[in-house]
């Protein structure tokens, strides 16, 4: 491999989404090259600058008003995520909307696993454009849990408290399906990541990790006992296995 | 059928407005500023609304985006400010060795003078910058840029240690 070829998949090889034979080839070279493991190094300085410091420019809400409002309105809510978001939704007005969730979309019908994966990406959609994606805003999970007492029937069993790489944000409480739902919100550079905890019983959860996307954004779904997980984002596919390895306690 | 229809476009439509930030971030470092930025995201979706049937469901709407607002800029705002692409990529010698200076300038660059060094980069540098911050796969960026998906890799490298550089250069 080549100073040239080896710097041009750095980056890659930083975040872990190399295929194993090409990243490989480029942790032999960097062993064996000081100058291009010097660029890895600063390469990877410079990720966690542009995450961390650039600057953001996001659209005004009377610019997001202006949008919803030329685009076809959709029909009223009939169910927020969580009554908490309710005034920020309507208050953004719009069509910030929620779709009308029907009932029927309420209910799994055994086997129906794309119904799990379109209901998680919905509900991740949501908290992105909530303007309150989260009722307790916290990176220590153990502030995050113990709030979910009383609001939930069943604890959260999630031993994941953020790292550096993925900085647990906070939570809230939402509906996934049929049930309440712990969302617990992560992020990764500018990315939100939603992990849904749930009870699994009367769902098709996959027992198996399930991992498969949907209108551009990423899940993995698993089922731990009597919870069932789901994760979602616009993340790297291997992003996104890196931290459901961490939430399910899995080694490094 | 016309129900289905409306249905697809609200469901697109409730979508795409979850992408206002992300599309009005991107406008910002295209445009240079927040007046011209916002009239690029209206721009930018009231052509997604008009293309709508050439969405395909399932893919990724957030790049299908990006690449209305960067074909919307090129063909557009670029043109009426007669700006020309400047510091091309191919200028950027791909094995160049990092500085010492460059190393301390990136521990100790602040915000503003990380922006105003994106903001010295060309068009494709900074929109490659940005789509791959944003978490697109090199295929979405390629579909973005219009080039390649062999080239992406290259084009990033390159642009990233441009503005490495271009932080350096500033710290001097």
């Amino acid at each position: 491999m080549t100073c040239a070829d080896a710097r041009d998949l750095v980056l890659a090889h930083a975040r872990g989404a190399l295929p194993p034979g090409d990243d490989a080839a480029v942790r032999e070279h960097l062993a064996s090259c000081a100058a291009c493991a010097r660029v890895d190094h600063v390469d990877r300085m410079l990720s966690e600058v542009l995450e961390q410091r650039l600057p953001q420019h996001p659209a005004s809400l009377a610019l997001k008003r202006r949008l919803a409002a030329d685009w076809p309105a959709a029909p009223r809510a009939r169910r927020a995520f969580t009554r908490r978001w309710l005034p920020a939704l309507a208050a953004a007005a719009v069509v910030l909307a929620v779709t009308p969730l029907g009932y029927h979309r309420l209910v799994v019908v055994p086997g129906e696993r794309n119904a799990l994966v379109t209901e998680a990406v919905n509900d991740h959609v949501r908290v992105l454009i909530s303007q309150r994606p989260m009722d307790v805003e916290s990176s220590d999970v153990h502030q995050v849990k113990p709030w979910f007492a009383g609001r939930l029937d069943f604890a959260p069993a999630v031993a994941f408290d953020g790292d550096t790489e993925f900085p647990l944000r906070g939570g809230a409480v939402g509906y996934f399906l049929d049930r309440r739902a712990a969302v617990f919100l992560y992020s990764r550079r500018l990315h939100a990541i939603s992990l849904f905890v749930v009870r699994a019983d009367g769902l098709d959860w996959p027992t198996r990790r399930l991992e498969t996307s949907s209108r551009g954004f990423r899940v993995i779904a698993w089922r731990a006992g009597e919870l069932g997980y789901a994760l979602v984002s616009d993340v790297s596919a291997g992003e996104l296995r890196t931290l459901a390895a961490k939430v399910m306690g899995e080694p490094a | 059928m016309a129900t289905e229809r409306a249905g697809d476009v609200r469901q697109v439509g409730r979508e795409a407005l979850a992408y206002a930030d992300t599309l009005h971030n991107l406008a910002h470092y295209l445009a240079g500023n927040d007046p011209d930025a916002q009239d690029l995201v209206q721009e930018t979706y009231a052509r997604a609304l008009r293309s709508l049937h050439q969405f395909t469901p399932g893919t990724n709407l957030k790049a299908w985006l990006c690449r209305i607002l960067r074909n919307t800029f090129v063909s557009e705002y670029r043109r009426r400010r007669g700006s020309p692409v400047v510091g091309g990529l191919d200028t950027v010698d791909p094995v160049h060795d990092v500085a010492d200076h460059e190393i301390d300038a990136l521990r100790k660059v602040m915000a503003d003078e990380l922006q105003t060094a994106l903001m010295s980069l060309g068009e494709d540098a900074r929109t490659v910058i940005l789509l791959d911050l944003e978490g697109l796969t090199e295929v979405e960026v390629a579909e973005v840029m219009g080039c390649a998906v062999g080239t992406v890799k290259s084009r990033l490298s390159r642009a990233r240690a441009a503005l490495r550089r271009q932080i350096g250069e500033a710290a001097r």
